[in-house]
């Protein structure tokens, strides 16, 4: 039985199709991404896994149950976007009180750990940042060892240091076989915290692969270094090159698959200094994941 | 569900704003009154001593002013922040959700109905049978269902800055027309003629009745029955489609 199954749900919101006929299978274990720029329908796809939202057609199964009674049975923990604490409390009354509702739940000490709150066990609710206030959310959602965890844009307020400690304390999670599936727009967060990565633009699921394929779909990687005075002659037919572009002393490679090219630089003889592999922003790449699709 | 009930009773129970106008402010308004009134006054309408009918008064206006405010604001504001969303996402069901802000809102009515009491009893030297105490007590908590149900109406319907007026409103409103303000001896007949059929008017008139001696009348308990029904099948309808 899957963790989680869509199958061809759709959703209007009046004129605007949110989601049109989508369907996912998620095996137990798994952890995914769903990828998407922002109204891409990342949200309402999830609101109707977790029976927030009701769907214009098709249905939702977690667990083999309606989104509904897997809520009931303390199957799901969710972090949703925009989600406020209740005021006057503190962080461990909060974490402590949606723990209590789970049948199977963590020690409350563990969860505090796990979601880097121990030290601000006592602090108001009122009185935390935005990221602290994040990480509260993400101890909501996990304090009661669901199977199903369901996170949309967790890291939205987070800095760079606490992404990290967040994605080793989601890694460490879902060890334990449990299935974990996040939104994110970030393609590096998907990439290197999901087993795979579903695409989803304009209300459809444009692609389904695992991260390294999904990377090699949106293409449109570069290789850029210091070229100086040296001549940029050859480049163009080094293997995996797309194209060549020079300039402010500069050349930048573009490809598929940097690693090739890289490896390849070096036989040329050319001197390589400060060389840049990047990866396209998110928008180029989505440009070349939906080409095809309908137009905008 | 005791663990909500729990959170939902700290939230209140430290929440500034409960404390002065569900506490402070009625306890305040019964030593002013109690002292600008002669306590050997009767009133002409209840036939009760002013230090008596004040405490009743002040009573049920800080058990309907914690009631309202627990539930209308509140609940508002929870639909607005996304934490009713939370919730929904735990085994917590709809009914627990709403059971308990019920017995949340009607008990946080509690402590104003002991703290006024007891400023009546040090103050002004009332006194009354143990048993009368236990039944005022016991009534004006009951009594508050019809408000608690108002409160989940305007609750679930209205947003978070509306939330607040109108639940304010209401609270003075029906707080005037009881005669919790002013005695209803003092309110034109016209305004007593309607404020017979208002919830709060008939309230007091429980914890009113109880002080003078007497059981409370039946028709009270209709007219409360009735507000409850309609208002409650009101706020469900409501609060099912706001959850």
């Amino acid at each position: 039985m899957d963790a989680i199954n869509v199958e061809g749900v759709a959703k209007r919101y009046g004129p605007v199709r949110a989601i049109e006929h989508a369907s996912l299978r998620v095996p137990a274990g798994q952890v995914v991404a769903v990828l998407g720029p922002n109204g891409a329908g990342k949200s309402t796809l999830i609101g109707m896994m977790l029976g927030l939202v009701a769907p214009d057609a098709g249905q939702v199964e977690l667990l083999g149950q309606t989104p509904a009674e897997a809520a009931a049975r303390g199957l799901v923990g969710a972090m949703i976007q925009q989600g406020e604490l209740v005021p006057n409390l503190t962080v461990r009354e909060v974490v402590g009180f949606v723990r209590g509702l789970y049948p199977e739940s963590m020690p409350l000490d563990e969860v505090l750990e796990l979601a880097g709150l121990t030290d601000l066990a006592r602090r108001r609710t009122g009185r935390l940042s935005g990221g602290q206030t994040q990480r509260v959310r993400f101890a909501m959602a996990v304090a009661g060892a669901p199977r199903i965890l369901v996170l949309d844009e967790p890291t939205a307020a987070l800095d760079v240091e606490a992404r990290r400690a967040f994605w080793m304390a989601i890694r460490r999670y879902a060890e334990g076989g449990r299935t974990v599936l996040f939104a994110t727009h970030h393609l590096e967060e998907a990439d290197e915290n999901a087993d795979r990565v579903v695409v989803v633009s304009r209300g459809r699921i444009v692609a389904d692969a695992t991260p390294a394929e999904i990377k090699r779909r949106a293409g449109g990687r570069t290789v850029r270094f210091r070229l100086g005075d040296q001549p940029a002659v050859g480049l163009e037919g080094l293997p995996q090159v797309t194209a060549v572009e020079v300039g402010g002393g500069f050349v930048t490679l573009h490809t598929a698959d940097p690693d090739t090219v890289v490896a390849s630089l070096y036989s040329t003889g050319l001197t390589i200094r400060d060389l840049e592999i990047t990866t396209p922003a998110l928008e180029d790449a989505f440009i070349s994941l939906t080409a095809g699709g309908p137009a905008c | 569900m005791l663990n909500y009930l729990r959170l939902e009773l700290l939230q209140v129970l430290r929440d500034r704003y409960y404390l002065f106008f569900a506490l402070a402010l009625p306890v305040a308004f019964y030593l002013l009154w109690s002292s600008i009134f002669s306590s050997d006054r009767l009133d002409p309408v209840t036939g009760l001593p002013s230090s008596v009918d004040i405490m009743v008064s002040m009573a049920s206006y800080g058990a309907l002013g914690a009631t309202l405010m627990s539930t209308g604001v509140r609940l508002a504001a929870e639909r607005r922040s996304g934490w009713l969303r939370q919730l929904r996402v735990t085994p917590l069901t709809p009914t627990t959700v709403i059971v308990v802000k019920t017995l949340a809102a009607m008990s946080l009515g509690l402590p104003a109905v002991v703290l006024v009491g007891l400023a009546s009893v040090l103050w002004q030297g009332v006194r009354l049978d143990p048993l009368q105490w236990v039944a005022i007590t016991a009534l004006l908590w009951v009594g508050t269902l019809p408000f608690a149900a108002l409160g989940t109406l305007i609750g679930s319907l209205a947003g978070p800055d509306a939330a607040q007026p109108i639940t304010l409103g209401a609270y003075f409103g029906l707080a005037v027309a009881g005669g919790m303000w002013v005695p209803l001896s003092v309110l034109p007949q016209v305004v007593r003629d309607v404020a017979a059929g208002l919830p709060s008017t008939r309230f007091a008139e429980l914890g009113r009745a109880v002080a003078a001696g007497h059981a409370p009348p039946v028709s009270a308990g209709l007219v409360l029955a009735a507000w409850t029904v309609a208002l409650g099948v009101l706020a469900v309808v409501a609060y099912r489609r706001a959850w």
